[in-house]
């Protein structure tokens, strides 16, 4: 399969880089993830009931598509969603542990609960976006660019599947992440 | 070039191998039970659980170990699933023609109560590549985990990996155990039963959570083998809600139509659709929706939560086999705590077994995250 | 502080209403729907929890949760009526 890159988006606790270039970074003492969505205009308030790796891969979402540019929002079921990282979901299942660790404090919390799955992100990306594509989350015991073409490849074998917004989300803590996410496009020609 | 599955296992509380798991199922057995006060917690619940004096006789006297560390129940459950399947098999699971591709929803998450948890082991990614080094075998192991899809998205994983020629054979892995972690998940989310599910019925109140592990090995080959064959496979998103199905099944509708249009094959040709069943409210009326709209109501369906409950990860491997398995006998078993329909289209849901003649079937599943999944098996041959 | 006042706090804090203040939110205004908040049924559930963990109030059935939770003037009714602590 033929595939080329448009548009790459990194994004770390000190920066922002989209397309290679340094857009954005962090000042001490502030939240950085807030600022950017503040930043950006992105007036989605369900942001701020997302978990840390719901977050991350919104805000990089959010950067890369605004950077596709064109219409955005209609239902379309030939882009896929495809992310990758190595702890899953672990920062929504220390905070849920938390919920449920003292026998005399058991509270378990609903909306914790449901961040501790890694697909919620793919899930996210998906209703803000509205794709009706392929989603899906893959973790890999490492981060390994080959590994993840791989599957990249393997995902445009789905004959709807036209491009994939694809890439490494990874958030262990909420000051601990690291995201490189691009859109791969089906190469025609 | 076909996709043909040579070898398969069951670890669950029905049973260790695939046959044991078709008896209970054909005797109508449901290894569900109700505990009072499970883990100490503080609720009852109805759960199956995986026996651990047998899990752990059976892993001493068939799993090579050349260590001595000692293993999770998931580990174990993972490791001898595994180890019976390619028992079964002439593969050379150390070849790097062989890929390893584990299912699992949350691992070994219950370590994460221990005093100083080891966080390395509690991604699932951890355990698949204990398993592909425990068999020797140099590729990075996948793990797909998108919630309760996840089993079979392994299997469409497997799928492409061989057809694209990457590989020629995938041993795909399907597990995940119960722990207070996912129990107390579940019940914060008021999804839970106190009572037996009741699957695609007017009084449903809940599923059931289960564990098991299941293994299927399939392998490229050529056109004139007989066996089972994965004819189609396709995940799509409602992008509509995190946790709750979409109410017109769009997803599902989605993936109904792609795989029947790709598989080649038409509604006359399918024994049943065994489909996911949970019995929530808005599951199971999900599911009669998409059905319906992609013009699948003639077809029998049946779900297998009440033998075994949700198994999580292992849910889309383990159904996916006991459904071949029943096939072969031409039998459609029987769904399980079915009563009177209590979904708004009509499915053709029955309590009882029924006999066909047919050898091909759809195979179902939708999750949180939105995410749903079918795929197309046929049997040749049998 | 108005046992109405309180629950608003609680409540932004609970279901994480970042741009909110207890004075964005109408003693009367529907808390679920496009209208009001636009709460979800995630938060209906957390909102039981906040219920159960402050005010010891127990709520087998989210579907009874329509009506407590249709406003904040509905909720503080219900858990005046209600609490056990």
């Amino acid at each position: 399969m033929n595939t080329m890159v448009k548009h790459t988006v990194k994004l770390t606790p000190n920066y922002l880089e989209v397309n290679g270039k340094r857009v954005a970074e962090t000042v001490a003492g502030e939240s950085f993830l807030t600022k950017l969505y503040r930043l950006y205009n992105m007036e989605y308030p369900k942001f701020f009931k997302m978990d840390v790796l719901c977050k991350v891969g919104f805000v990089a979402s959010e950067v890369l598509l605004g950077t596709e540019g064109g219409e955005r929002f209609v239902p379309r079921s030939d882009r896929a969603v495809l992310l990758f990282n190595r702890h899953s979901s672990l920062h929504a299942d220390s905070t849920f542990q938390h919920t449920i660790a003292n026998p005399d404090e058991f509270y378990p919390s609903p909306s914790v609960f449901v961040y501790t799955l890694p697909n919620i992100v793919t899930g996210e990306i998906a209703i803000r976006n509205k794709y009706q594509g392929e989603s899906s989350f893959i973790l890999l015991p490492e981060k390994s660019e080959e590994a993840m073409d791989q599957a990249v490849a393997r995902a445009f074998m789905d004959r709807e599947t036209t491009s994939v917004l694809t890439g490494w989300v990874e958030a262990v803590s909420e000051t601990e992440y690291e995201v490189e996410m691009e859109l791969r496009m089906k190469n025609d020609e | 070039m076909i996709i043909r599955k040579i070898a398969e296992n069951i670890v669950s509380p029905l049973g260790f191998t695939t046959e044991e798991n078709f008896a209970s199922v054909m005797a109508g057995r449901t290894a569900l039970r109700r505990y009072y006060s499970l883990w100490d917690l503080p609720f009852s619940c109805f759960v199956s659980l995986i026996p651990d004096e047998r899990l752990d006789a059976e892993f001493e006297a068939q799993v090579p170990c050349f260590t001595t560390a000692v293993y999770t129940k998931f580990e174990k459950c993972v490791l001898l699933s595994a180890t019976k399947a390619l028992k079964q098999c002439e593969l050379d699971a150390a070849s790097d023609r062989v890929v390893f591709i584990l299912s699992s929803t949350k691992g070994n998450v219950s370590l994460l109560s221990d005093e100083n948890p080891d966080i390395e082991r509690v991604t699932p990614a951890h355990t698949a590549q204990l398993v592909a080094r425990h068999f020797h075998n140099p590729n990075i192991p996948i793990t797909v985990s998108n919630a309760c899809i996840s089993g079979l998205c392994a299997q469409i994983e497997a799928y492409r990996c061989l057809m694209s020629g990457q590989y020629n054979a995938a041993v795909v892995i399907g597990a995940d155990v119960l722990s207070p972690f996912i129990v107390a998940g579940f019940q914060s989310l008021k999804a839970l039963s106190d009572e037996q599910c009741r699957p695609f019925s007017a009084n449903r109140k809940g599923l059931n959570l289960g564990e098991a592990a299941a293994t299927v090995v399939y392998s490229v080959d050529d056109d004139a083998a007989d066996g089972w064959r994965m004819l189609a496979g396709a995940v799509r998103n409602d992008a509509n809600h995190i946790s709750g199905p979409s109410r017109t099944g769009e997803g599902s509708y989605q993936t109904l139509t792609a795989v029947i249009r790709d598989s080649g094959l038409s509604t006359n040709d399918l024994a049943c659709l065994n489909v996911h069943g949970t019995s929530t409210l808005y599951n199971d009326e999900m599911e009669s929706i998409a059905i319906n709209r992609a013009g699948l109501n003639p077809v029998p369906v049946n779900a297998m939560k009440g033998y075994y409950g949700h198994t999580l990860g292992a849910a889309g491997i383990l159904e996916t086999l006991l459904t071949m398995r029943a096939l072969e006998d031409g039998i459609v078993p029987a769904t399980r705590g079915f009563d009177e329909l209590g979904v708004s289209n009509p499915v053709l849901v029955s309590s009882e077994s029924l006999d066909t003649q047919k050898r091909a079937f759809v195979k179902l599943l939708s999750g949180f995250g939105g995410c749903n999944a079918a795929a197309v098996f046929k049997g040749y041959g049998l | 502080m108005e046992l109405t006042e309180e629950l608003k706090t609680k409540m932004i804090e609970a279901l994480n209403l970042e741009e909110m203040t207890p004075a964005d939110i109408d003693d009367n205004a529907p808390l679920f729907g496009d209208e009001g908040l636009g709460l979800d049924s995630i938060d209906v559930l957390e909102l039981i929890v906040l219920l159960e963990r402050n005010y010891g109030i127990k709520i087998a059935d989210p579907k009874q949760g329509k009506e407590i939770f249709a406003s904040v003037r509905t909720m503080a009714d219900y858990v005046a009526a209600n609490r056990t602590k």
